[in-house]
């Protein structure tokens, strides 16, 4: 152990930019939600109304949490944000502990530290120390918005803790995962799964009789039932499997050689498969994993939303302020809803857009580019590579969304035809999604070092102008640079191929004038 | 007859800055067809930069630059076809294998031996199964090197090609090398390894600053610098310090050591032999001076105060 609290310094050093992002992202979630619901069911009535129609609705139930916690205000707002606290809190925590074990062993820097006077456990034990700390901060945090918002202290103490402790099992998990794997992606993989099957488990509980929630961490945190019971136990759950985890972990430690894991990585093909011979295979190739990740997450997110389609009118009868969020107002709840959705899918089907041109970017820095463009690749067929996993990838992102609201709203309808029929409410969409994914190319050309901070900036906007626009009253001129704003929106309006011509030429011209600028720049510039 | 039967390469006064920085200032280099020539020059001279325009990868500022006949940064794909590339600093895609990687590689330069192939990865003692992620830095540079070495490619450009690979390796690829060289094949070798530039190449440029300092054979390049001679006499050695291109002298009794600018040894030898020489060893210049003199003249000063 010995060295632990220099390292602990060090890493804390080391993350001093990254880590206030998260803890920011984590408490933005509770203010928003706790001013958000506090606004909308400010009177008991309306509190009740919403347990009527939320606590009937097990797809609402499955996303969120169990309807218990809908007593009160306070246990309304952990409903509906534990959940997702939670990943984004476990997220926080696999990746601390990831990027300073094993991430840092892959690199070799953690060899460098060992052959100082650094104990063979002191790595691990940093690490964790520092998650404790970023799980100690996110519950203060928490305990500080929720009370600052009004919320009852008893309660907040407890949503705090909660959240904190299913931090902690995922730090302990992730301990655990490095240990057995020999590289990074492999834990986060392992760890991610987790993850996904605790929130699996937690929904299945609480649109059953809760059983399986409490083989689920995200659900220990939720049965603690803060401002709807407080009750301490169940928290004793996160913290022993914490505990045991972490001391697996380091009898795992003990028993491997440096930079060897558990399980050794399979061996892979000793020669290309024929369909690896041109930068398009090479791309696809490269992205697929993300890509399918990407499509699997908006097609639940249909899912999702699909669900609830069918029980918005009576919420939103329920609810009338809800109405001011959608676009078409109370007179035409259901298409402005799925209309809403389908722009908010958009706008994350132009996020994975921008991600993949970056990963061109990659290529470029890491000298990986040089390699294939020092071969009869031209900066063309490279580029058209790269970009046609972009564009075809966004399309597909867009597809998974719809069919999944489809088939999800379909089933409570009873009516087959709202697959295709939502699957081309999503592509509507697309033209504009292309246009931010252009942007980025444009920024590729030209600017190329500012990329990546040019391009998540046009899709920042066009998020927050999505999405908040008309609850902000933001003026109309910024609403009209956003591509999004220029489509028209189906299902509430009809399609008109005129807007979505001109979105798409406008795209062509954009990704033409990046390539230009590819074309006579310097590579690794 | 084309300029790519005379020169593989033949860069003239080529200059490449990157913002305020000079990384090329004035840089010439001819390379003859079928040669092997060393390309030497200390971290930041601009061997890489010089590389990369080659490739097409950077603009030159200015300056011509021919290579096997064409214009690197317009000819650029269909100059790619003829030559295979080692990158100083081989970074792999890690998630996908090393025999992946080779094949690849070779299939977008437009084919490669098979069979070359896998007697090169037996000879490397390289495991292609495995993701590039595992791999050492002498692993990574294999891969990049089964590649180069398995295509039929007529010029290779190899920067600092076995910077990581440990001496039996070495001795692999000189002899992959030689081959190279009989089948006619050019090589730029950009190399920090003085033994294997003596053994591999013809000819040898190096560059300082961005700017060539010398160019021509190894022999050439020794006629530029100085002999050192320790000779014994049984006359009093007396008058050598009035002998052309005579440097840094010392005498006792029979006894005189100095070094002779190797141009005019001959010269020298002739007017040592009245005094009687009893004995003489003459050293030549090692590589290593020959890279000091260029590369570092503050080190050789330094050198030559504490001795």
């Amino acid at each position: 152990m010995t060295g632990t609290l220099s390292l602990l310094r060090f890493l804390l050093r080391r993350e001093r930019f990254g880590l206030p992002w998260w803890l920011l992202g984590a408490s933005l979630l509770v203010l928003v939600q706790s001013t958000q619901s506090q606004s909308l069911y400010d009177t008991p009535e309306a509190l009740a109304r919403l347990r009527e129609t939320i606590g009937g609705n097990s797809a609402v139930i499955a996303m969120s949490g169990p309807p218990r916690l809908l007593q009160s205000i306070g246990g309304e707002v952990v409903f509906e944000i534990f959940a997702f606290a939670a990943v984004v809190v476990a997220l926080m925590n696999m990746f601390l502990v990831g990027r300073h074990t094993r991430a840092d062993e892959e690199s070799g820097r953690a060899e460098l530290l060992r052959s100082a006077r650094v104990g063979r456990h002191a790595p691990l034990a940093a690490a964790l120390l520092l998650a404790g700390i970023a799980d100690l901060a996110v519950g203060l945090l928490v305990v500080a918005v929720a009370t600052g918002t009004g919320l009852p202290v008893a309660g907040s103490l407890l949503f705090g803790a909660a959240l904190a402790a299913t931090g902690l099992v995922f730090a302990a998990l992730t301990a655990v995962a490095t240990q057995v794997f020999e590289n990074t992606r492999a834990a986060y993989g392992a760890v991610t799964l987790v993850l996904g099957a605790a929130y699996m488990l937690r929904a299945a509980g609480d649109v059953g009789d809760g059983t399986l929630s409490w083989a689920s961490p995200i659900g220990w945190g939720q049965r603690a039932f803060p401002y709807a019971g407080d009750r301490w136990w169940p928290l004793l759950f996160p913290l022993a499997t914490a505990v045991l985890l972490g001391a697996a972990a380091v009898r795992l430690l003990s028993r491997r050689d440096f930079g060897a894991g558990l399980v050794s990585p399979r061996p892979g093909r000793a020669g290309a498969s024929a369909v690896l011979r041109n930068p398009s295979a090479l791309a696809w190739r490269l992205q697929r994993g993300s890509l399918a990740g990407w499509a699997a997450g908006l097609g639940l997110l249909g899912v999702a939303y699909g669900s609830i389609g069918n029980s918005i009118e009576q919420y939103v009868r329920d609810n009338p302020e809800v109405a001011e969020f959608l676009p078409g107002g109370a007179a035409d709840v259901l298409d402005s809803y799925l209309a809403l959705t389908a722009v908010t899918a958009a706008v994350l089907a132009a996020a994975y857009g921008v991600s993949s041109v970056l990963r061109a970017r990659a290529e470029e820095t890491s000298g990986r580019a040089e390699a294939v463009l020092a071969t009869a690749t031209s900066r063309l067929s490279w580029l058209a590579g790269q970009l046609g996993v972009a564009l075809a990838g966004s399309a597909l992102t867009l597809v998974a969304y719809g069919l999944g609201v489809g088939v999800s709203y379909g089933l409570t309808v009873s009516d087959a035809g709202q697959v295709p029929r939502l699957v081309g409410v999503s592509l509507a969409y697309l033209p504009a999604v292309w246009l931010v994914v252009a942007a980025a190319v444009l920024a590729l050309g030209w600017l190329p070092r500012l990329t990546a901070v040019l391009a998540w900036t046009v899709v920042a906007y066009c998020a927050v102008i999505t999405l908040f626009a008309d609850s902000f009253r933001l003026p109309a001129w910024s609403q009209q640079a956003s591509p999004f704003a220029h489509t028209p929106e189906v299902p509430l309006d009809d399609p008109t191929i005129t807007p979505l011509l001109t979105l798409t030429l406008t795209a062509a011209a954009l990704v033409a004038a990046g390539y230009a600028g590819l074309r006579r720049r310097d590579i690794g510039a | 007859m084309t300029m790519s039967d005379a020169a593989a390469i033949d860069i003239t006064a080529l200059r490449k800055s990157f913002g305020a920085a000079t990384a090329l200032d004035g840089l010439d280099l001819r390379v003859a067809a079928g040669e092997v020539h060393g390309f030497l020059g200390p971290n930041g001279s601009g061997k890489t930069t010089t590389i990369r325009v080659l490739l097409g990868l950077l603009r030159a500022d200015s300056g011509q630059v021919r290579m096997l006949g064409g214009d690197p940064w317009r000819d650029a794909v269909g100059l790619h076809r003829r030559l295979a590339y080692v990158p100083g600093d081989v970074t792999l895609w890690p998630g996908i294998t090393g025999g992946e990687a080779i094949d690849l590689l070779g299939r977008l330069r437009g084919g490669l031996d098979r069979r070359r192939r896998d007697e090169l990865l037996e000879e490397f003692d390289l495991d292609p199964r495995k993701k590039a992620r595992t791999y050492s830095k002498g692993n990574r540079q294999k891969v990049a090197l089964v590649a180069a070495l398995a295509s039929d490619a007529e010029l290779l450009l190899l920067d600092e090609p076995t910077s990581g690979l440990d001496p039996l390796m070495e001795s692999v690829f000189q002899r992959r090398i030689h081959e190279v060289k009989e089948q006619g094949r050019t090589v730029l070798l950009s190399s920090h390894i003085l033994a294997e530039v003596e053994a591999l190449c013809d000819r040898v440029s190096i560059i300082r600053l961005g700017r060539t300092v010398e160019s021509g054979t190894l022999t050439e390049l020794r006629h530029l610098t100085r002999t050192s001679i320790a000779v014994e006499t049984t006359e009093a050695p007396r008058g050598i310090e009035t002998l052309p291109g005579v440097h840094d002298l010392i005498v006792e009794d029979h006894h005189a050591r100095f070094d002779v600018d190797t141009a005019q040894l001959g010269e020298v030898v002739r007017r040592l032999a009245p005094l009687g020489v009893r004995s003489m060893t003459s050293t030549p210049p090692t590589l290593e001076e020959l890279f000091l003199r260029h590369y570092g003249d503050q080190e050789r000063a330094a050198e030559k105060v504490a001795s």
